[in-house]
């Protein structure tokens, strides 16, 4: 199911972690050893994130932060994009971000 | 302003380093036989940059939260590993043996 | 004696307190009330948490990396300090207490615990 993500544009590669960040599966242009580390990393910065947001809540008393909806980094020329227990790399030149979190979103509801 | 060559003299020292505000390694002395490398350094040097960073906001809502002043500015972070142990402050670090480390002389050494 | 009350009787020690990994549940010995007790422990997991990622991203770059795995960390104020091992935390006045003492036995009653939970 989360394959079709690569049919979005400029997708290179989707993963699925579980709450352990076990690798469960992955597609496109890594290797499943690389797409492990991905999905590891997404693990653990979306727990980061979750961290965050707990202390802006407690901090700001504003309600709304928790709990994140999911997170994106930018680099030069690459992004990173996770929404629940789905992450994708993408190349930022060629796709919409919007676009790819929205397709996460709906997928991570199945 | 503290220099490497007297922060490799903190006991147990393994390495001292200087970094950029942003994390980039800039200078960096290692002790003989040390498994530390440019590489590792320059990582961990982004390493605590982005934890003063978090460990600032944390002092400024704490402080705001509580009225207790005294953790900001934060005046350095350390990282505790199983055998290692680095202590950051400003634009330099040291990375020490934990069973030889002087903790207050490293702070010290940084101020 | 548990580590709580040991680290809380330590001088200068303000609070010691414990969280759960989990995030669900914390206990606390010293000069905080509930509230300061939980968001200190909301402050402290989220800590630990990017400092146990960021310690295994380092051991792939040096051989046997000494900083890996993660035993904890610590914050310095201009007056207080904060340590953290496993998921225990000690508030520190260093100008009353000694950051090394503190250190040391956590080392000695903490080093050993594993890290899987985290």
């Amino acid at each position: 199911m989360i394959k079709r993500l690569l049919a979005v544009d400029g997708v290179l590669v989707v993963c699925q972690f579980r709450d352990d960040g076990a690798f469960i599966e992955g597609f496109g242009m890594l290797d499943e050893e690389q797409m492990a580390s991905l999905a590891m990393f997404a693990h653990d910065y979306k727990r980061i994130v979750q961290g965050n947001a707990d202390q802006l809540s407690m901090f700001t008393q504003m309600k709304g932060w928790t709990p994140p909806g999911g997170w994106v980094v930018h680099g030069q020329s690459m992004s990173v994009c996770s929404i629940a227990n789905l992450v994708c790399l993408v190349n930022p030149s060629e796709a919409s971000i919007t676009e790819v979190m929205q397709e996460m979103k709906e997928l991570s509801t199945w | 302003m503290p220099n490497l060559d007297q922060l490799m003299t903190l006991p147990g020292a393994l390495a001292a380093f200087e970094f950029s505000d942003k994390g980039e390694l800039l200078n960096s002395k290692l002790s003989e036989g040390s498994n530390l490398n440019e590489t590792a350094l320059d990582l961990l040097s982004h390493v605590c940059v982005a934890n003063t960073s978090i460990a600032t906001m944390q002092a400024r809502g704490w402080e705001n939260m509580t009225g207790d002043q005294g953790f900001y500015p934060v005046q350095g972070f350390s990282m505790i590993g199983l055998d290692w142990t680095t202590v950051t402050h400003g634009q330099f670090g040291v990375v020490m043996e934990n069973d030889k480390a002087d903790l207050e002389a490293a702070y010290s050494a940084l101020a | 004696m548990s580590i709580l009350s040991e680290l809380a009787d330590l001088p200068g020690v303000i609070c010691a307190g414990e969280y759960s990994y989990r995030g669900d549940r914390f206990s606390y010995k010293g000069h905080m009330n509930d509230e300061q007790a939980r968001q200190a422990s909301i402050m402290c997991r989220a800590t630990t948490m990017s400092v146990h990622m960021q310690s295994g991203i380092l051991s792939n770059f040096c051989d046997q990396c000494g900083l890996f795995p993660n035993k904890g960390w610590i914050v310095k104020g201009p007056q207080f300090t904060v340590c953290v091992m496993a998921n225990v935390f000690c508030f520190i006045n260093e100008s009353e207490g000694s950051l090394n003492q503190v250190f040391e036995i956590m080392r000695e009653r903490l080093f050993e615990i594993p890290d899987d939970l985290v």
